[in-house]
């Protein structure tokens, strides 16, 4: 059974550049939609099953969602599809944090940077299906002010003064889940350090002294809880938005 | 060490704790005074002050009757008699015909009509046998006094005869004294006593501890003595009986009672120690066995060991007052130090007048009147004046010194008439003129010392802001902390605390004990403003006891923390604004930068014909990046950057097959500036693809280390490059050596043995400050 690729690219020279990547990344035979603005991947994707991937019919499997897009940003995209049953990739010429993160937030299971040579895509493809996103030292950086300072995106207050007023931050608590899928484990605030300071996959294995997979588990499972701590936060904040 | 003491007594948390409350009088650390009047006026107190009013009114008016009443020789006349050299009585002025023609007669002796005769010397003048320092002639002026008083008890109604030297006779008929002859300072000096004692009954009521108890018994004391000079200086030949009766016993208990009480308030403190107490209570059975002495007439030099006595205590109140200072600077307690140590000179100088009285005796009563009249009236004026001069209110303070020059316009005007025997009208012209020369001179080193001179001189004080300012522009985040400083280091406060709640404007309370200064402008709360403000930040800021607790804080004080502080948050906020402005107008240039450049460069390199074109334009959109990402991030931290070279370094070489030595090490981390961070990307960049395209080489390792002020980084390949003098530097290396220079650092390639070429860049300053 073929797999359903769509590819979400305006840049025809780079779409086209894409497809073929895809093409040399897998074995099996796949057909690739290609859609050059929002609207047509949406119409796609309603004839394919719609955006919650309604069961019995042949939905997408592999989703290229280029970022910097004429009419709105792929974001919207990403944030419509937040149940679908694919692998989303976003392609981007970004590779700063500011302009990914919210992507990954949004529930990307990666990146893949345009720049880059043929063959690098093709395996970055490769290891991202297989469930081996990569990580930036920027992303990783920015995953561990994240996730440390709960929701706040950003810098630690540096109050240079003492505070006997103490915080007064108030944050939403979601009831409903219990807070460890927001938060990350020692084991991955370890990954992340060494991936913020520029220690390749292996080199971190090493030095943790644990296997090469156990490691990309570990990115993936922080891929996950970003990905669920952000649709909670939104979720709180739209209620909470209901309320007021 | 005084820190703690203040903090261990509850007095040094950030809210605001009033002093405990059996310590809170109108001594201690300014309760205001709407307070004490609220208290005062509620309840039954005013009625109880009124009553009291009353009562003494009315004592005060039937002694001032029964004095007008009694007899007295050549009364209504305006009679005057002088003391002369040889201390005898010679007769002044007078407006009666007969007595004037007498005039400069000295007065031998008086006589009734039944022939009983009694001598009269210049004791006869001294009023007070209190104010008599020789303790030989008191016996005698008093047995002339009583003497004098029985013959006219005797025949109330037959005229006296006075004998002058040289034979003559002049019979004078005996009559009231009447209202006038009480003489002008009569009604000043008991409505003065009044005020005194309702002052001294208000204070005791509105606070009722043990020490305004005390307060109370000295007012009341001095209010005694007051009425005694009063009567002291009724018009006449005759004492009023009352001042016959028991004047030294009597008046020395008032004097003890008060000079004990005054101990007994200091030593009373919560601030004082355990002796200091004891000394207190031991002051009290001294003064209670001292009058016991007098009593019974059994000290052998009553009037030294009197006045003695009351030096002495005095001098034990100032001496507590010390060690309480010394443990604990207060400017309240400071400033009541002061005042009495003033009030103890001021007694010791008119004791040591009083005592010299006897050696001058043409002057011996004038001396003996103005001895009196200072002594009390100046005790009136301190006790009047001491629990409200503590108040911030320049009104008050401006009362008190005027208080004193009245004071010494007084002293200066008795002094005068005493030694130049000068008529009224000049005495007190040139006593006004002397003591407004002294109060035009001493004013302002007085002033000085209630309010002390500012810690920073001008100049100082111009360079301190400037730098906080600099500093704000660099570190804006540290606003609180470095306008705490600028604080502390202008006032040299005892204490400065974080507080949450902030007036509008900075405010003086507690009585100049304490100043709060807001840090936050309350009218822009919610504006850009405080952008730059951490959230943890506090509201205000509370000073305490300005100068390490020697000065009290005034009104100008307040305004000058207001400009301060309110030029350093504008400097802030106009840097934030112009940062901010600056920072969006280098996003906006980024963003199109990228978004179309860099999107058609991607295209061309999708579309190269040959990799080397591909590579060439892949380089070009890094830079590209680069130059974009700089522009957008303002800050970069070394030890991010380092780990995003070293994860770009590992990708390309573990792409083309190599194996990437990476080492790094810095002492601290740096923020580098746009320059910096571009500048070293791009060379990395560039000396990788350098070696990555030429060297053939089996690795490259990179070293980037930072110390103190100096960076180095090399790379190092084990290619086949040699002869590095030799190359001709194409864009690339040209480019490395443009970056290197901006750096302001050197750049050289040798050659490695066996094998391998490495570049070496080396930039000494690359950190400004160690």
């Amino acid at each position: 059974m073929a797999v359903k690729v769509l590819i979400l690219e305006d840049n025809p020279v780079a779409r086209s550049f894409l497809c073929r990547v895809v093409r040399e990344s897998f074995s099996d035979a796949n057909t690739i939609t290609e859609a050059g603005d929002l609207e047509t991947a949406r119409r796609h994707i309603r004839i394919a099953g719609g955006a919650d991937g309604m069961h019995g019919v042949d939905p997408f499997r592999l989703i290229l969602v280029d970022l910097e897009l004429p009419d709105g940003t792929g974001l919207e995209l990403l944030t419509e599809l937040a149940q679908y049953p694919a692998t989303k990739i976003v392609t981007t010429l970004y590779s700063d944090d500011e302009h990914l993160f919210p992507a990954l937030q949004c529930g990307a299971d990666g990146y893949l940077l345009k720049e880059d040579r043929f063959e690098v895509l093709v395996e970055e493809l490769q290891k991202i299906v297989r469930g081996q996103p990569p990580l930036s030292p920027a992303i990783a950086r920015r995953l561990l002010t994240h996730f440390r300072d709960g929701r706040g995106d950003g810098q630690a207050p540096d109050s240079g003064f003492m505070t006997l007023s103490g915080h007064t931050i108030s944050r939403p608590v979601p009831i409903e889940k219990p807070l460890d899928h927001e938060r990350l484990t020692p084991r991955e605030v370890e990954v992340l350090t060494y991936l913020s300071k520029g220690f390749t996959i292996k080199e971190i294995a090493s030095l943790m002294g644990i296997k090469w997979f156990t490691v990309n588990d570990h990115i993936k499972s922080i891929y996950k809880k970003l990905n669920v701590s952000s649709r909670a936060e939104a979720a709180v904040l739209a209620s909470k938005q209901g309320l007021v | 060490m005084h820190r703690a003491a203040l903090r261990k007594s509850g007095l040094g948390s950030g809210r605001r704790t009033e002093p405990a409350g059996a310590d809170s009088s109108l001594f201690d650390l300014g309760a205001d005074p709407p307070d004490a009047a609220a208290v005062l006026l509620g309840g039954g107190r005013l009625q109880v002050l009124m009553l009291l009013a009353l009562v003494a009114g009315c004592l005060l008016l039937l002694l001032a009757r029964q004095v007008a009443s009694a007899v007295d020789v050549a009364a209504g006349k305006q009679t005057q008699w002088r003391a002369g050299a040889q201390g005898q009585v010679l007769l002044r002025t007078s407006a009666d015909p007969a007595l004037r023609a007498l005039q400069g007669q000295v007065l031998q002796a008086v006589s009734s009509a039944d022939g009983r005769r009694v001598e009269v010397d210049a004791l006869l003048l001294q009023r007070s046998s209190r104010w008599q320092s020789d303790d030989n002639a008191r016996p005698r002026q008093q047995a002339q006094h009583q003497a004098l008083q029985a013959l006219v008890d005797h025949e109330p109604t037959a005229p006296l005869r006075l004998h002058f030297a040289g034979g003559t006779q002049l019979d004078l008929p005996l009559s009231p004294r009447g209202w006038r002859g009480l003489g002008p300072l009569w009604w000043p000096l008991c409505a003065l006593a009044l005020a005194l004692l309702l002052h001294g009954a208000a204070v005791a009521m509105a606070t009722p501890t043990g020490r305004s108890r005390a307060y109370a018994v000295m007012c009341a004391a001095q209010a005694g003595g007051l009425v005694f000079v009063a009567l002291g200086q009724v018009q006449g030949l005759l004492l009023p009986r009352a001042l016959l009766a028991a004047e030294l016993p009597l008046q020395a208990a008032l004097d003890l009672a008060t000079a004990a009480a005054a101990l007994q308030v200091v030593a009373a403190s919560a601030k004082a120690s355990p002796a200091a107490r004891r000394l207190g209570q031991a002051g009290v059975v001294v003064a209670a066995g001292a009058w016991l002495l007098f009593l019974l007439g059994g000290a052998a030099a009553p009037w030294w060991l009197l006045q003695g006595l009351l030096l002495g205590l005095g001098a034990a109140a100032v001496l507590v007052l010390g060690r309480i200072l010394q443990r604990e600077p207060d400017p309240f307690v400071a400033l009541q130090r002061r005042l009495l140590l003033g009030g103890l000179v001021l007694g010791a100088l008119i004791s040591g007048a009083a005592a010299l009285a006897p050696t001058w005796p043409a002057a011996g009563a004038e001396l003996n009147a103005a001895v009196a009249l200072l002594w009390h009236g100046s005790l009136a004026a301190l006790l009047l004046v001491l629990p409200h001069v503590v108040r911030a209110s320049p009104l008050l303070r401006e009362m008190t010194l005027l208080a004193v020059m009245a004071l010494l316009v007084l002293a200066a005007h008795l002094g005068l008439q005493a030694t130049f025997q000068l008529p009224p009208p000049t005495t007190v012209m040139l006593a006004l003129g002397a003591s407004l020369a002294l109060y035009a001179g001493a004013r302002p080193s007085v002033m000085g010392l209630l309010q002390g001179n500012p810690a920073l001189s001008t100049e100082r004080m111009f360079d301190r802001l400037y730098r906080a300012a600099r500093e704000l522009q660099a570190r804006p985040a540290r606003a609180p902390r470095l306008m705490a400083q600028v604080l502390r280091e202008m006032f040299e406060p005892l204490e400065l605390l974080p507080q949450d709640s902030a007036p509008p404007r900075a405010r003086v309370v507690g009585g100049g004990a304490e100043l709060l200064v807001p840090l936050r402008d309350t009218a822009t709360e919610a504006g850009a403003d405080d952008a730059a403000q951490p959230p943890g930040a506090p509201a205000a800021l509370r000073l305490r006891f300005a100068q390490r607790g020697r000065r009290l804080f005034t009104l100008e004080d307040a305004r000058l923390a207001d400009r301060v502080v309110d030029q350093l948050r504008r400097a802030a906020a106009f840097d934030a604004a112009v940062e901010r402005g600056r920072g969006e107008e280098r996003l906006r240039i980024a963003q199109d930068l990228h978004d179309d450049i860099g999107a058609r460069l991607l295209t061309l390199m999708y579309q190269s014909t040959s990799p080397e074109m591909e590579d060439y334009l892949r380089h070009t959109l890094q830079d590209l990046k680069t130059l974009t990402r700089g522009l957008a991030a303002s800050e970069h931290r070394l030890s991010d950057a380092a780990g995003e070279w070293k994860a770009d370094l590992t990708q390309r070489l573990v792409a083309a097959q190599l194996t990437l030595g990476w080492s790094f090490s810095s002492d601290r981390d740096l923020v580098l500036s746009m320059a910096q961070w571009s500048a070293l990307t791009r060379v990395l960049r560039e000396l990788a693809s350098n070696a990555l395209a030429h060297a053939r080489a089996s690795r490259i390792d990179v070293q980037l280390s930072l110390h103190g002020p100096a960076l180095l980084l090399t790379v190092a390949d084990d290619g086949a490059g040699r002869a590095p003098e030799a190359w001709a530097h194409g864009l690339g290396l040209g480019g490395v050596r443009k970056r290197v220079k901006q750096l302001g650092g050197t750049v050289q390639w040798r050659e490695l043995a066996p094998r391998g070429i490495v570049c070496e860049v080396r930039v000494p300053a690359f950190a400004a400050k160690a």
